[in-house]
């Protein structure tokens, strides 16, 4: 290993010393460096552009350029500190395709054309296919990545106004089953808990999630914890070798789907060895049933609606006796003794353990079940709400919580409640100053559905903002031919062009970040204010804006009536009226605008930094714990049992596909990807394989491998003893390169309560090119 | 070490003794090692503190100075120049490219086996850098290495220019700090040593205390009443 090492420096130096000329300054021009002044650089605190972390940055601003970034060092988050991404994010502005007018097709071909005549054209379309096809033909797609005050107005417009609920979020690909997880078992969605449990945390156990790639900056905060304290352990229970296996001090790896099953066996060994937490379990716990063989969602039409049913201790203990180490072993691959001594981590009254997860558990067949069980391991020992100890889910976009989970912006959703509820609908009937009959009591199309729908014809008209679905949808070859049929009409708002932006009929130009001022909510409740840093570009408009634009051309001047100057500020004030209760009441505009994010519940001035539990929660009642999301005041231990994912390797396709991303590339990477230094460090996509898989196929680092599943293939460089390492039988492709669409490949069977799709497995087969 | 045990066997015998004769043999060494300066441990200690903030962990960056020798501290011999540091970010300030192949595999802790030290290193034919953060060990969280030099689209970026050097209000002045200090608060690491770039390499390298004389320069208007 050593001598390799030592070999591969040796040759590489060798070919640097004549390159020595040529790598001084690749990528940059280093004469533009003496374009600007250097003299007064202004500091500005913005969140990042990227994941849901939430960084603080400061933005350096030159004349009205961004010219440098350094962490925000009054953000609790990452007290200073940022990624390769967030150091480099403000280059994102500056792509020299950057779109700044809008573009409408016309004979096949997209060409510019005044914004004013644009926005006319969507606002007419809009109302002509709501007259020829019914309001529930016109579609609104937007993401996490949605300023809140984006979210809120459209929420405004689609179902209040329109009267549709035809309103969907990349999230739902995203963060779906974390949402219902949280609503399953508390009743109330986003975490407990928050970041400063990092620092007094004793284990960390990370379910199917490589932090040290996608959450760097809270991983790092992770490792200086264990630096400063030498028993604090990190264990890594993944499907897949990573960067955070490797740092962690134990990564333990299963088969796809058998998670399930394990943490079952975890709370099997927890009762068996009477760690359970007894007097927590009998005042704060109660136990749940639901359905089982819920099936995968992959026919069109599909419907499932759970029923829950209370049962008992007993019921509960007599459910785990499927999931002994020894059973769950011969299923999950995962040692007996490892189950056993994950168990003892959370069994242990003295150690804290905080569990992480994003995508691994989210994006699963049994999404819901999954975040069900992880939360049950907590349960039944108590560690919950309170520092250091406690569930959390993370989040992959700057806002999903903050815009598409708080403001709603999902079918079924309203900004506080759901549309099925008639309290929900009249208050917001009444804050919106629309009829109460406005609002369609039955939710429409999840985002898999809505995709479904506009391929079938159901929805003709769709509005597409701040996301790229025709790279980021799976079975992404359906949706595209789908898209691009007769009689459908696409809007897309956009800053560059995009997979997404190719099939579009008209295009508006977004301003993007920190041109415009807005609010991000992060992973853990904090919502995020910026201003405006930096100008517009072109005919550049902030999503929020061009809505209110086609809103009052199509006659809902009342419902939109904000000024420019002060709309994003009018806009919270009318949005916080949803939540001033003291379970969700967030911060006023001036403070946000002050300070570098505030935690809800924001009540008399003080942040709530674990919720449920009385000693930091105001709407906590009793001296102790109180999980007043449910009825009985108690959080739901669930019996949910190992179900197979729809998919399985078989002769035909033997590999199990996984899909993810990498710490330099963010989503679709149509932005980082304009990075320099981004770009230059990860290029293009690859397929990982173990490199067993690999010597017996006779694949070669490099080399040219097509992955075939039954619903498409791609050609693409293998990537051996790279970056991750698969185990044998399991190939993994990044999916941020637009040049290599995995999601060709990848199945559209979602977790029956969440909706949400399963990218992490499915069948493929590898060839030899 | 593997010991046997529990056999009949002359030779085990042996072995013992000449192990218990290397025991005694070494263990003045071990106690002496232990009472002298050590700088495995005191490597260590830096590496572990928190930050290399100078005016909230200023004993940090004094441990720092302490432990590198007077020989490294005073050494001139360097071949990097200013242009080929600032070639390596996007603006100045922002976290340098490696410009060094290395093992993808892994969070890469092994960085700072080299940066963390400075001095030569016989593959690369270079001096190694220090780093200014040694307690941040997630490396790769900021610095990547570029595998090409092509780009995916072109972009309009301009940065500021590098800080002017040596802009002292009077002759013979010390010198105000042009730079930002968040992340790069100890001073010695970039500019002393051999592993700095001359034109900002320190002309009296010994003295400790940096911010006795150079102060940050965080404000360009003057005080006014």
């Amino acid at each position: 290993m050593d001598i390799t090492r030592r070999q591969f420096i040796k040759s590489a130096a060798a070919q640097s010393a004549v390159t020595t000329a040529a790598v001084l300054f690749p990528g940059i021009s280093f004469g533009a460096w003496k374009n600007l002044d250097s003299g007064g650089i202004e500091w500005k605190k913005t969140p990042c552009r990227f994941c849901g972390t939430g960084c603080g940055l400061l933005v350096g601003v030159s004349g009205d350029r961004a010219v440098a970034v350094k962490g925000d060092p009054n953000c609790t988050v990452n007290k200073g500190l940022c990624c390769v991404k967030g150091y480099h994010s403000i280059q994102i502005l500056y792509g020299k395709d950057r779109v700044t007018t809008a573009l409408v097709r016309k004979n096949g071909k997209l060409v510019e054309t005044p914004l004013k005549e644009a926005l006319d054209l969507v606002a007419g379309k809009m109302q002509e296919t709501i007259k020829s096809h019914g309001k529930d033909a016109v579609a609104m797609y937007g993401s996490g990545q949605w300023s809140i005050t984006d979210g809120y107005v459209s929420s405004k417009l689609f179902k209040g106004c329109i009267g549709t609920n035809n309103l969907e979020a990349n999230a739902r690909l995203c963060m779906a089953s974390a949402v219902t997880g949280f609503l399953t078992s508390f009743g109330l969605d986003e975490p407990m808990g928050s970041y400063d449990d990092i620092d007094q945390a004793d284990v960390f156990i990370t379910w199917g999630n490589n932090m040290a790639e996608m959450h760097p900056v809270l991983f790092s905060r992770m490792l200086a914890n264990r630096k400063a304290k030498n028993h604090v352990k990190i264990i890594d229970f993944a499907t897949r070798t990573t960067r955070s296996s490797q740092a962690s001090d134990k990564s333990i790896l299963f088969k796809p789907q058998t998670d399930l099953a394990v943490a079952n066996a975890i709370c099997y060994e927890i009762i068996r060895n009477d760690w359970v937490n007894r007097d927590f379990v009998k005042k704060h716990v109660s136990f749940h049933k639901g359905k089982t063989n819920i099936g995968y969602g992959t026919q069109d039409h599909f419907k499932f609606k759970d029923k829950a049913e209370t049962v008992d201790f007993e019921a509960y203990k007599a459910f785990l006796e499927d999931y002994t180490p020894e059973k769950v072993e011969k299923l999950s691959g995962v040692p007996a003794k490892d189950i056993k001594y994950l168990a003892a981590l959370y069994g242990d009254p003295d150690r804290k353990v905080v569990s992480y997860w994003c995508m691994g558990m989210n994006q699963h067949t049994r999404g819901t079940w999954i975040n069900n069980l992880v939360y049950n391991c907590h349960l039944l020992v108590g560690k919950i709400s309170e520092p250091g100890n406690g569930p959390f889910s993370l989040t992959g976009q700057p806002s999903a919580c903050g815009t598409v989970r708080e403001v709603g912006t999902l079918t079924h959703k309203l900004p506080k409640g759901v549309v099925m509820q008639e309290g929900a609908r009249k208050l917001a009937a009444k804050i919106w100053d629309v009829p109460v009959e406005n609002i369609d009591p039955k939710p429409t199309y999840h985002t898999v559905e809505m995709f479904r729908a506009l391929d079938r014809g159901d929805i003709r008209f769709m509005w597409i903002q701040v996301t790229n679905p025709m790279v980021s949808m799976p079975n992404l070859n359906r949706y595209r031919d789908g898209a691009k049929k007769d009689g459908r009409f696409l809007v897309v708002s956009e800053i560059y062009p995009t997979p997404t932006y190719d099939v579009a009929d008209v295009v508006l130009p977004s301003a993007l970040w920190i041109e415009r001022e807005g609010f991000f909510g992060n992973s853990e409740r904090r919502t995020q204010h910026n201003e405006q840093i930096v100008p517009m570009p072109g005919d550049c408009m902030s999503n929020t804006w061009q809505i209110m634009e086609v809103a009052r051309r199509m006659g809902f001047e009342k419902q939109f009536p904000w000024p420019q100057e002060t709309y994003v500020e009018d806009i919270w004030n009318e949005y916080i009226q949803f939540h001033d209760t003291p379970k969700h009441r967030m911060a006023p505009y001036k403070e946000l605008k002050a300070r570098s994010g505030i935690q809800w519940p924001y009540v008399n001035g003080l942040e709530t930094k674990w919720r449920f539990n009385a000693k930091y929660d105001p709407a906590a009642e009793g001296d102790s714990f109180d999980f007043y999301g449910k009825p009985d005041r108690r959080a739901w231990i669930w019996l949910r049992p190992y179900e197979p994912p729809a998919e399985s390797p078989d002769n035909e396709y033997p590999f199990w596909l996984n899909t993810g991303r990498i710490l330099e590339h963010w989503h679709t990477g149509s932005m980082t990807r304009r990075i320099p230094i981004l770009h230059r460090a990860a290029p293009e996509a690859y397929v990982e394989i173990n490199p067993d898989d690999a010597a017996r196929l006779g694949i070669t680092s490099g080399s040219k491998v097509k992955v075939s599943s039954r619903r498409g293939s791609l050609t693409m460089k293998a990537s051996i003893n790279g970056r991750g390492l698969p185990p044998k039988g399991m190939v993994f492709v990044p999916f941020f390169d637009e040049s290599y669409l995995i999601n060709e490949a990848t199945l559209d069977a979602f977790c029956p309560i969440s909706k949400q799709p399963d990218y992490k497995k499915c069948a493929v087969k590898l060839e030899r090119v | 070490m593997e010991k046997p045990k529990h056999k009949v066997d002359p030779k085990v015998g042996k072995i013992f003794l000449v192990f218990a004769g290397i025991c005694i043999l070494a263990l003045p060494l071990v106690v002496f090692s232990a009472f002298s300066f050590n700088t495995q441990a005191k490597e260590t200690a830096l590496i572990e503190a928190p930050s290399m903030d100078f005016d909230h962990n200023g004993k940090a960056i004094f441990e720092n100075y302490d432990r590198i020798s007077r020989e490294y501290i005073e050494s001139t011999s360097t071949e990097r120049t200013l242009a080929e540091y600032y070639a390596r970010r996007q603006y100045p300030g922002s976290p340098p490219e490696i410009p060094h192949p290395l093992e993808a595999h892994g969070i890469d802790l092994e960085c700072l086996t080299c940066h963390a030290n400075g001095g030569w290193t016989e593959p690369l034919k270079r001096i190694t850098p220090l780093t200014p953060h040694p307690q941040q060990v997630s490396c790769m969280q900021c610095h990547v290495w570029p595998v090409t030099d092509k780009l995916f689209r072109e972009i309009d970026w301009k940065s500021v220019p590098p800080p002017r050097l040596g802009r002292a209000a009077l002759p013979g002045a010390p010198v105000p700090i042009p730079h930002d200090l968040q992340m790069r608060g100890n001073c010695i690491a970039c500019h002393v040593g051999p592993g700095t770039v001359t034109a900002i390499r320190v002309e009296h390298p010994s003295r400790g205390n940096c911010r006795q004389c150079h102060v940050p320069n965080t404000s360009t208007q003057p005080w006014q009443r």
